[in-house]
């Protein structure tokens, strides 16, 4: 499963570093808008073909780009409930303070539990190379904490539990906790 | 031996934003720049060979997105995403620059802007997928325009006359490299039949279209100092050249590197291309077609990297908060995108000798060929 993931993080990794060339473009349909044309979606000429770069079924990266912006929704491993639940707090307590965030995006796509929106404000403000370390860190970290989140749960579930069914265990007397 | 002492390139941080567009006049002692705001800087070199600014032009309400200077003529032409175009006069007397209106007729920002090579009109590219070439009427005392508009189909990128005065080419984001003619009977224009142009046709005639490998929208394009060829590269990371000779052969090339988005022709021969991979590279043509020479960032190699001792990692955790390397880091001299490259000084037969490249990163650096030369070996230009 390991042997996937250094081919999956190098394709999206190049990926990025083709779709991220973006130049300042102002619509073509409505005058002086300046507007992420990947979100408008007004003039098909400058949009490029969505990527879809899958490490499996349910693991995978949509990669949509435009002549001034860039859309990237990741999907990530989910595989039980607890990791669903977990992952949809987690990508819901960052995308609730996108601002911060400046390249984050409010909602994911359908189908996906957290996407970026890049402009060429953000490639004229910040080194584009250091834009791309920023995301494929992400994807590498997300896994880990979310793993890690699940542990820690499972082990503060543990204590609770023994803690509680002390009191019915036959064996043990009848006494008050200290905590 | 002092061609060797001379450094192959010099770098001036004019701004910390993008600059989009920038210009030289005639004897290279100033130099207009937009950077992507409304307004658009005239800087002068001063003793110290850095650039300051000795005025900013305020006239447009949106970003700036392309400047020229006629040489002899002295003017300053820009254009902006407020679908306005301003030609600027130089006021002797009280030694500011006062605006002139330009009548663009357009509904869409204006996205390129050149003089012609006799200086006596300039052509606008613009978002409302028209070309605009105006000139100047001595009656109202304005610049007025005659459109192109057929078979533009998207924005216009990029545009380039061609050394006669009244042909031009131009390249916009329906993936095509056009050329038309745009001789202007008010000008009392006279032109020849040429390669481009076998019978004379009127203004606005499509003499020639070509198409790109990939669909890629086109950056940049150029015409030979002769105009016998044509360059254009795309985003499609192609580079490709005709010859007006044999105009169904097109020579194309496609770079490994990110694609280009500028390129200046140094001679007949040779050409250097620019763009989202930061660097300039030389591109050489011949009758079999177009290849790659050499990259002319020759920066020094960035020592050090590799292993890091166990005490350095500590540090590094300990002050940055980083474990392990840094990441990417950028080893060109520009550290973005570069959005523009003009020829400073050209030799006696006419080959560019130093020119100069602009980026996204607010950086103007020029580039000295006979440096570069020596240190990468030789380049026959």
């Amino acid at each position: 499963m390991a042997a996937t993931l250094k081919p999956y993080l190098n394709a999206v990794r190049h990926t990025l570093e083709a779709a991220m060339c973006l130049e300042n473009f102002y619509s073509q349909r409505v005058e002086r808008h300046l507007k992420p044309e990947v979100e408008m979606r007004s003039s098909k000429e400058v949009l490029f073909a969505p990527l879809e770069i899958c490490r499996n079924d349910r693991e995978k990266v949509l990669i949509e780009g435009s002549i001034n912006s860039l859309r990237m929704s990741i999907a990530i491993k989910q595989a039980d409930e607890i990791e669903k639940i977990l992952c949809h707090k987690f990508m819901r307590f960052m995308m609730m303070r996108a601002e911060n965030f400046f390249i984050l995006r409010r909602k994911p796509l359908e189908g996906y539990d957290i996407s970026f929106l890049i402009t060429n404000y953000h490639t004229e403000q910040m080194y584009k190379h250091k834009l791309i370390d920023f995301i494929m860190e992400f994807m590498t970290e997300i896994d880990k904490e979310i793993s890690e989140m699940k542990l820690c749960l499972n082990g503060r579930g543990r204590v609770c539990a023994v803690e509680y069914l002390k009191m019915f265990s036959p064996t043990v007397e009848w006494n008050v906790s200290e905590e | 031996m002092s061609a060797s002492s001379k450094p192959s390139s010099t770098v001036h941080q004019l701004f910390m934003e993008p600059i989009s567009s920038f210009a030289f006049n005639g004897d290279l002692s100033q130099l207009v720049v937009s950077n992507s705001t409304p307004h658009t800087h005239i800087m002068q070199l001063g003793k110290d060979k850095k650039f300051t600014t000795k005025e900013v032009l305020e006239q447009h309400l949106e970003r700036v997105t392309s400047v020229d200077w006629a040489p002899r003529s002295n003017r300053i032409v820009t254009c902006a995403g407020d679908r306005n175009a301003y030609v600027w006069n130089y006021q002797e007397d009280t030694g500011y620059w006062k605006p002139c209106l330009v009548l663009l007729r357009i509904n869409r920002a204006a996205t390129y802007v050149q003089w012609s090579p006799n200086e006596d009109r300039f052509a606008v590219g613009s978002g409302a997928r028209l070309l605009s070439i105006c000139y100047f009427d001595p009656e109202h005392n304005w610049w007025v325009s005659k459109h192109i508009k057929k078979p533009i189909r998207s924005t216009i990128l990029c545009v380039d006359w061609h050394p006669s005065n009244h042909l031009i080419a131009i390249g916009s984001c329906d993936f095509k490299c056009r050329v038309f003619c745009a001789a202007l009977k008010e000008l009392g224009d006279k032109p020849q039949t040429s390669n481009w142009m076998p019978k004379l046709n009127k203004f606005g005639t499509l003499l020639a279209e070509f198409d790109t490998t990939n669909s890629g929208w086109v950056h940049g394009v150029g015409f030979s100092p002769s105009g016998e060829q044509l360059a254009w590269v795309a985003h499609d990371a192609s580079v490709n050249v005709v010859n007006s000779a044999s105009l169904t052969k097109v020579h194309t090339i496609l770079t490994p590197s990110l694609p280009y988005s500028c390129l200046l022709w140094m001679s007949e021969m040779s050409f250097v291309a620019a763009g989202f991979g930061y660097c300039p590279d030389l591109y050489t043509v011949s009758a079999q077609g177009v290849s790659f020479t050499a990259k002319l960032d020759v920066k020094k190699e960035k020592s050090g990297g590799g292993e890091m001792s166990a005490m350095a990692r500590f540090q590094k955790l300990d002050v940055q908060g980083q474990t392990g390397n840094a990441g990417t880091t950028v080893t060109t001299t520009h550290e973005n995108c570069i959005t523009e490259i003009r020829a400073m000084a050209r030799d006696a037969s006419g080959t560019v000798t130093k020119f100069a490249t602009a980026g996204k990163d607010g950086r103007l650096v020029t580039w000295d060929m006979e440096s570069l030369s020596a240190a990468l070996g030789g380049l026959s230009l």
